[in-house]
């Protein structure tokens, strides 16, 4: 499909030793969206997402990336079209400082020492962390080496990024930096695939969700839709963010179950008022 | 632990190839009639199997004596008895790393640890190996992830010169040793928050006794050792 920025069809991944993660999984993000992958522990959500970028490759079905098949196609090539950020910053810093830590996949990639340097300023200056470029990541506190993992990520500006809970462990006002950020990115036409247990964050910020349940896709919506199917929550062992969760108790009242913020449900509520109906009249 | 004792000198004492050979043969089947799978045993093979082809190589080329010359050209002189012990050399090493690997499958790491403890060692030097061995394969599962990790940025190790591709490997050898220090500062201090105070003296749930099967497994040791010793110096 030609607006679709990732798509699988049937893809199946047995890890050695015959763990079934996942198991013919048809789905697609698209282009410019911003999409929750949700699911319990051990569903499938890193294969998926691994099999994007070609750290695996799937033994049936085909993965495609803005319409090429992934294919025998390289990581390192990969990495120009999925970026892929892993849950633990730890698991990459290893440079001197945040600079060379930064200009590090810029540099595999190829890119001329003018753009390394503006796209350097850029992610500095996107994360707020202009004040540590000389400073060695891994010393730095766990909140700004995660920052430096996404700056490294966000300089390379490649037109999907997969973020492995990024804002695990990250205070509310980095999470809302980050968060921010992406959707800046999502703006200018990026898309964004983000794996999380955080249902709040996927209300707030996704368009889409893709909930995985033991290797399987076991439903693809909307946040709203998908929260208001508690058959679904149930057995994904999802909990829906509280202001659903009221309006899922207040439905026999007339508002909407599906409400995923406080805006939605009060406005829903505010039509249901006598006032508002003899206004309408 | 005695059997690998007497193994490691069964092995280092004689230089037959078809010692090597037999002993190889013996551990595996040790190995399936204990039920590891196949897949576990290939997995060593797998780590050994270019330590003994580099050996097997390369013994010939630097260790050419006797006769006869099997290949003779340039500088380069191979000999079959040189040959012969290049070979010996490559399955002994396989065998000295079988002999651990069936001490590890068929010994619990805490049981082990504290057979080490029973002989003597310090309580403290115990834990670390304990840790150490625990460790590994989470070690290994980091470094995977690691190279993933840097993999996803477009860093690709292969060079054109053996110099350039041990630089590419920086990246994630770094990262690996900052992991592991995080971890190793992480883990010392839960040990501490647990109550852990080197050189204090502590009890012990469960003290080691021999059992039945502990006896068996010496007096098998001894017979090895024994029979090291005398394929080594006695003329028979």
């Amino acid at each position: 499909m030609a607006d679709a920025a990732l798509e699988l069809l049937n893809c199946s991944y047995h890890y050695p030793g015959g763990v079934r993660a996942l198991e013919g999984v048809t789905c697609l993000v698209e282009r410019g969206s911003w999409t929750a992958l949700v699911g319990q522990n051990g569903s499938g959500k890193s294969t998926l997402a691994k099999l994007c970028n070609g750290l695996l490759r799937p033994q049936e079905g085909q993965v495609r990336v803005m319409g090429d098949p992934v294919g025998d196609r390289s990581v390192g090539d990969m990495a120009r079209h999925v970026g892929y950020l892993f849950q633990n910053p730890d698991h990459q810093l290893f440079a001197s400082t945040v600079r060379d830590e930064i200009k590090f996949g810029l540099r595999n990639l190829g890119f001329a020492p003018a753009d390394r340097e503006e796209r350097l300023r850029e992610a500095l200056t996107a994360f707020g962390l202009d004040a540590y470029v000389d400073h060695p990541p891994a010393v730095l506190g766990f909140g700004l080496r995660r920052q430096v993992t996404l700056a490294s990520l966000f300089a390379l500006r490649p037109p999907v990024l997969i973020l492995d809970e990024p804002t695990t462990g990250l205070d509310w006002g980095r999470a809302t930096l980050v968060l921010e950020r992406l959707r800046a990115l999502q703006l200018r036409g990026h898309t964004i695939v983000f794996i999380t247990h955080q249902m709040a964050l996927v209300a707030d910020w996704a368009d889409r969700v893709l909930v995985l349940h033991r290797g399987q896709l076991l439903a693809d919506g909307h946040p709203g839709s998908i929260f208001a199917r508690t058959d679904v929550m149930e057995q994904a062992s999802l909990a829906p963010p509280p202001i659903t969760e009221l309006a899922q108790r207040l439905s026999h009242i007339g508002l909407p179950s599906d409400a995923t913020n406080v805006d939605a449900l009060l406005r829903s509520y505010i039509a249901l008022l006598p006032q508002a109906e003899e206004e309408a009249s | 632990m005695a059997f690998v004792f007497a193994s490691f000198a069964l092995l280092l004492l004689n230089d037959q190839p078809l010692l090597m050979l037999g002993y190889l043969l013996a551990t595996h089947a040790v190995l399936r009639t204990a039920g590891i799978p196949w897949s576990r045993i290939g997995w060593l093979w797998r780590r050994m199997w270019a330590v003994s082809l580099t050996i097997l190589l390369l013994w010939p080329l630097f260790y050419a004596v006797g006769e006869p010359v099997l290949i003779e050209w340039w500088r380069i002189r191979v000999t079959l008895p040189s040959l012969l012990e290049g070979l010996t050399s490559a399955l002994r090493v396989d065998a000295l790393a079988f002999a651990v690997f069936v001490l590890l499958v068929s010994t619990d790491q805490t049981r082990l640890v504290q057979g080490l403890v029973k002989l003597g060692l310090p309580f403290e030097w115990g834990l670390s190996i304990a840790i150490a061995l625990r460790y590994l394969p989470l070690l290994d599962g980091t470094y995977q992830t690691i190279t993933d990790a840097q993999r996803a940025r477009g860093w690709s190790p292969e060079r054109s010169t053996l110099f350039e591709r041990a630089r590419a490997y920086v990246p994630t050898l770094v990262a690996l040793v900052i992991a592991a220090l995080r971890l190793s500062d992480s883990l010392t201090r839960a040990l501490a928050a647990r109550g852990f105070r080197p050189g204090h003296p502590r009890t012990s749930r469960r003290p080691l006794h021999m059992q039945r099967g502990d006896w068996f497994a010496l007096a098998v040791s001894v017979v090895l050792l024994a029979t090291a010793i005398l394929l080594r110096y006695v003329e028979l």
